[in-house]
């Protein structure tokens, strides 16, 4: 490979991880500032994804219907645009995205607000059943001071809202600057070129480890567990020399509650699991997956229109949709046994604050290793806001944070254990949980052990998976949340 | 004539740097498997006599943290965060290896432990109950209660208990070590700080010892911080030296960089494994409040070294997307780069150095270059290319710590120091646009010579998360942690009159924005005990000048001057290399 451009590509994925450390370090809400819970990235003139600074996997696959949104309104040079449309270019509201042009190609920022103004408080609703009770749907619009100000006035806490938007803006002001400088030292011909480059480095690694994966058809099925009932997710995986085709035909309509996702989740869960299972060390750039084809049946569960709710997609169906297809490709290769297969969204909230936390589980065990416990599995991998910090800022106490020991499924190689969090409110709130694995336990793989399966507490007395509660001072939620499976008999 | 000794304990070598009667002299030793006795051979071979101030870099603690030879610690917390240390941050290790192991806590679940108690930031709400605290089977015990940054009330009497029931143990309280808030970071320093407490007192006591009986006097200890402590304080809490040895490379760079002239300059240290940098500030290091030590987080006042896993033994390899790659692997000392002819094949940033015409036929040390074990390990990878890819990870270093920190490379020196740092220095100035680099005649030993120069430094931090304009008189000198009010991340700021405008400034500086109508919060206050260090001159190298392209020995390294550069050395021990 060229070593002029090799170099220069290392300096094109330095901006976009420095634009992460840059939001990270400015914003003002947990949620990106102790959870991490954005990703920055940088495109080419023609959309396609070069670099990505991902910190959570759910971003993965999901940019790219973003930068195409906003090209279609042809920005100009210097703007800003912003957009959070579940189906044009968004995945959930609260991931609201940002996509600006450079000098040569795009930047883009993708961040989770606690607060986009829904019918509950933190806007990740329990039981919502359109997109509209979500909060304030953006399409593409160009950011300008008005258009900031008329949108964090439809939000609960503008003041911090503004602030976690700066944040991103600035991320946006130093890629601006560092892409330029880039071009004016080294010519605009020779960046382009290295652009190229770090996408087709991805796309040859990546089809060279496809082509080690054995030809064929594998299928696999799960259910997630909606509030009236089983909803399916099927996949059938065909591998055929260095490309692969990922097809969710079999999976359940789009359905009235929020467990539904645009296409651009279902292609970030499959991106992750490409990832895992082939160069799990590779830098993140579109070209990994230009080899993987993912489709699915418009108005299923998983390519859902308009006007379907899809709070949940993004974080319960993903872990779902990564579940089916280890499973899938667990007819050829070795792959790990189940995690905890949700992120236990747990929002809290009056009108004077809004705090969201997703907590950990246990992974399931691998091939060679126990599952680790306590964390975070798939397409999710956001910090625990620290007690203290918890404290310090909202009128919640944490009565419990533990392991919940022995919840891992037993095995030649152990899966993790989930935890206990116990928040005790200390005015009236409400509370949202959304979470899923309360009823199908985690399954082990090769003879493993299932895990526990998790639950939901007020007061002591249990609470279906997915409910919105009032809660009294003094009142305590507990959520424990599940294990991983066992690997190996 | 006063005289100054510093001995510096590396991984493989131990430096020594004497400092008396207008002379400067050093030496290198192997570091033998205790540490004091390398201490003692490396002052006898610099003919240490009558010193009068004898200064230590030591790497017990960073190894015994490293290899887990720590004491068999326990963790009492607030009944049900027992497993603090277990659930870290809930991340899990690698994104996509989805096993991957964290490193493992210091101390085992059957040893973390609960006491019935609770504060909150307001103070006590639930009473402590001593009858509560189990019996524990442990050398070392770490206490850490939640909101003891604030109210350190129920730590203290946990902590007499224990001292109580438990004479021999080593007890530390969180509050005493590292007060501040995030339990998980102040646990994970406590519980380090418990468990190197027995290795490190143990081998400070035998280092006085042994000093003693060379006729030395008792050493000072370098602490992460760039500040020398005595044995006592240097043992009470080991985890501040964890960082000891690259703080003793910075404070030597800042006096190079000093006595050249320069009060803003990047110390750039690039040994055989890996390379660590640090911006200077008017004659300071940056420092940090937080570091990973041995995959921990250790919260702790640290120089802000930035370390990557990049050096001259890293060995280069051709990737399955046909990328070149160099490191983090390394050759190590041993069998070390190909071209030392002690048996290595593979290729490292050394044979690549040598193949370009830019290291000697013989090095300092007496070792003859191997050119043609060299240009086999290398095989059809070209020298130069590889030299350019560990330049773009050296380079993204040196960003990340001047760049990305809204400092402009342009206005600082390059101090280049430890046996690579020469050889690649005007290549990086080059590409950031430094003028100046300066290769100290020490820069094999700099770190030794840091030592030397070193000030007595005691840090305190109070933790104090109240709206600076509500936070009373402050003290003229240290620092203050600041944030805009609802920020997690804050900005350490110098104290002294504008504090308020000085942040908005920082912060537009380095997140492109400010927001005077925000309030900003003091989240802690840094104030430091500073006895400066002994004034000394270096004594003069003879004159010299050299125009590039050209190869200049040092002892101890090697320097490459390019096309196009100036090496001058004109009354003082420092080259003093510029482009022309």
């Amino acid at each position: 490979m060229n070593i002029q451009l090799q170099v220069l590509g290392e300096s094109l994925r330095a901006v976009a991880e420095e634009m992460g450390a840059v939001l990270i370090r400015s914003a003002f809400s947990a949620n990106i500032k102790e959870r991490r819970d954005c990703s920055t990235a940088l495109f080419d003139d023609r959309g396609r994804m070069i670099a990505q600074a991902e910190h959570i996997p759910v971003h993965l696959g999901a940019m790219p219907d973003a930068v195409a949104a906003v090209v279609a309104n042809d920005p100009e040079p210097g703007e800003v645009w912003i957009l959070n449309d579940p189906f044009a270019g968004g995945t959930h509201l609260p991931d609201v995205t940002m996509v600006s042009r450079t000098e040569l190609g795009f930047a883009v920022s993708r961040a989770h607000h606690a607060d986009v103004g829904a019918v509950e408080p933190g806007s990740m609703p329990a039981m919502s059943r359109t997109l509209d009770e979500e909060g304030v749907v953006i399409p593409p619009t160009h950011l300008t001071a008005e258009a900031l100000d008329e949108l964090v006035a439809q939000m609960r806490n503008p003041d911090e809202r503004r602030g976690d938007f700066r944040a991103q803006l600035a991320a946006h002001h130093l890629a601006e600057q560092r892409v330029e400088e880039l071009c004016a030292r080294r010519g605009r011909e020779l960046v382009a070129s290295a652009m190229d480059e770090l996408y087709s480095y991805s796309e040859r690694v990546v089809r060279a480890a496809i082509a080690r994966i054995p030809d064929g058809r594998y299928e696999a099925g799960d259910v997630l567990e909606a509030i009236d009932g089983e909803l399916t997710i099927r996949a059938s995986v065909t591998v055929g020399g260095d490309e692969l085709e990922i097809d969710f035909t079999g999976t359940s309509p789009q359905h009235d509650g929020n467990l539904n996702c645009p296409l651009a989740v279902a292609r970030s869960a499959s991106y992750f699991v490409v990832r895992c299972l082939t160069d799990p060390d590779l830098p993140a750039s579109g070209g990994a997956f230009a080899p993987v084809h993912v489709t699915a049946p418009a108005g299923s569960l998983v390519h859902a229109r308009r006007p379907a709710a899809v709070a949940a997609g993004n974080v319960e169906t993903s872990s779902r949709i990564v579940d089916v297809l280890f499973a899938a490709f667990g007819h050829a290769l070795d792959v790990p046994a189940q995690g905890q297969g949700t992120v236990n969204n747990v929002t809290l909230g009056n009108e004077r604050f809004t705090y969201y936390e997703t907590i950990g589980g246990g992974q399931g065990a691998c091939p060679d290793g126990d599952g680790p416990s306590g964390v975070h599995v798939a397409m999710s991998n956001t910090l625990s806001t620290p007690v203290e910090a918890l404290e310090l800022q909202y009128p919640v106490r944490v009565e419990r944070y533990q392991l919940r020991l022995g919840s891992g499924g037993g095995g030649e190689h152990r899966g993790g254990d989930g935890v206990v969090r116990e928040l005790r409110a200390l005015e009236s709130m409400r509370v949202s949980l959304l979470t899923e694995r309360r009823r199908h336990a985690p399954r082990g793989a090769r003879g493993g052990a299932a895990a526990a399966p998790g639950r939901n507490l007020l007061n002591g007395t249990e609470v279906p998976a997915k409910v919105t509660l009032d809660l009294d001072g003094g009142d305590v939620v507990t959520i424990e949340t599940p294990g991983g499976g066992g690997y190996g008999a | 004539m006063p005289a100054f000794l510093g001995v510096d304990v590396g991984g493989t070598f131990t430096d020594a740097v004497l400092v008396a009667d207008g002379e400067l002299r050093t030496a290198k030793v192997p570091t033998a498997r205790r540490q004091e006795e390398s201490v003692v051979a490396a002052a006898r071979a610099v003919a240490a006599e009558r010193i009068d101030r004898f200064t230590h870099g030591t790497t017990v603690a960073t190894n015994a943290l490293l290899e887990r030879k720590g004491a068999r610690t326990a963790l009492v917390t607030t009944a049900g965060f027992e497993h603090v240390l277990h659930l870290r941050r809930q991340t899990r290790a690698h994104l996509y290896r989805l096993c991957a192991a964290h490193s493992e806590p210091l101390v085992p679940l059957e040893r973390c432990v609960g006491v019935h108690e609770r504060m909150t930031s307001d103070g006590v709400l639930e009473p402590l109950q001593l009858s509560t605290l189990p019996e524990l089977d442990a050398e070392a015990v770490a206490v850490c209660l939640l909101h003891s940054y604030r109210h350190a009330e129920h730590e203290r009497a946990v902590v007499e208990e224990l001292r109580r029931r438990m004479p021999e143990a080593h007890v530390v309280a969180s509050h005493e070590v590292a007060p501040e808030f995030r339990e998980y970071e102040r646990a994970s320093t406590t519980a380090a700080d418990a468990y190197l407490g027995p290795t490190t007192a143990r081998y400070l006591r035998a280092l006085a010892g042994s000093a003693a009986g060379a006729g030395l006097p008792e050493p000072l200890v370098m602490r992460s911080s760039g500040g020398v402590a005595s044995i006592e304080a240097a043992a009470s809490h080991p985890a501040l030296v964890l960082v000891s040895g690259p703080a003793g490379g910075v404070v030597g760079a800042a006096r190079i960089a000093a006595e050249a002239g320069f009060s803003d300059a990047i110390a750039f240290d690039m040994g055989g494994t890996s390379t660590d940098v640090c911006l200077i500030t008017g004659g300071v290091a940056e420092r940090t409040s937080e570091r990973h030590v041995a995959g921990l987080p250790i919260r702790l006042p640290t120089v802000d070294v930035h370390t990557v896993g990049a050096g001259g033994g890293s060995i280069a390899r051709v990737d399955a997307g046909g990328a070149l790659r160099v490191g983090p692997e390394s050759a190590g000392a041993e069998p070390g780069p190909a071209c030392y002819g002690r048996g290595g094949t593979v290729p490292t940033v050394t044979d690549a150095n040598l193949l370009l015409g830019r290291l000697p036929e013989r090095l300092a040390g007496g070792v003859e270059l191997d050119h043609a074990a060299a240009k086999r390990a290398l095989g059809s990878m070209d020298p130069a290319a590889v030299v350019d890819v560990v330049n773009a990870e050296m380079l993204r270093a040196l960003r990340v710590v001047s760049v990305e920190r809204g400092h402009d490379p342009r206005d600082f020196a390059l101090v280049a120091f430890g046996g690579a740092g020469p050889l690649h220095a005007c290549a990086l100035a080059e590409e950031l646009g430094i003028r100046t680099v300066l290769v100290p005649e020490a820069a094999g030993v700099l770190s030794a010579l840091g030592l030397v120069a070193s000030d007595e430094r005691r840090d305190r931090v109070e933790s104090r998360l109240v709206p600076l304009g509500e936070a009373g008189q402050l003290p003229h000198e240290g620092e203050a942690d600041l944030r805009y009010r609802g920020q997690s991340f804050e900005l350490t700021i110098s104290l002294g009159a504008d504090l308020a405008e000085r942040f908005h400034r920082a912060h537009e500086e380095r997140y492109g924005y400010a927001d005077r109508a925000r309030e900003v919060e003091l989240v802690a206050v840094r104030t430091a005990d500073v006895r400066p260090g002994p004034r000394f001159e270096l004594p003069p190298a003879p004159p010299l000048r050299v125009q590039g392209p050209s190869v200049l020995e040092q002892s101890g390294s090697t320097v490459w001057i390019p096309p196009g550069w100036v090496g001058v050395r004109d009354g003082s021990s420092t080259l003093v290399v510029t482009r022309t």
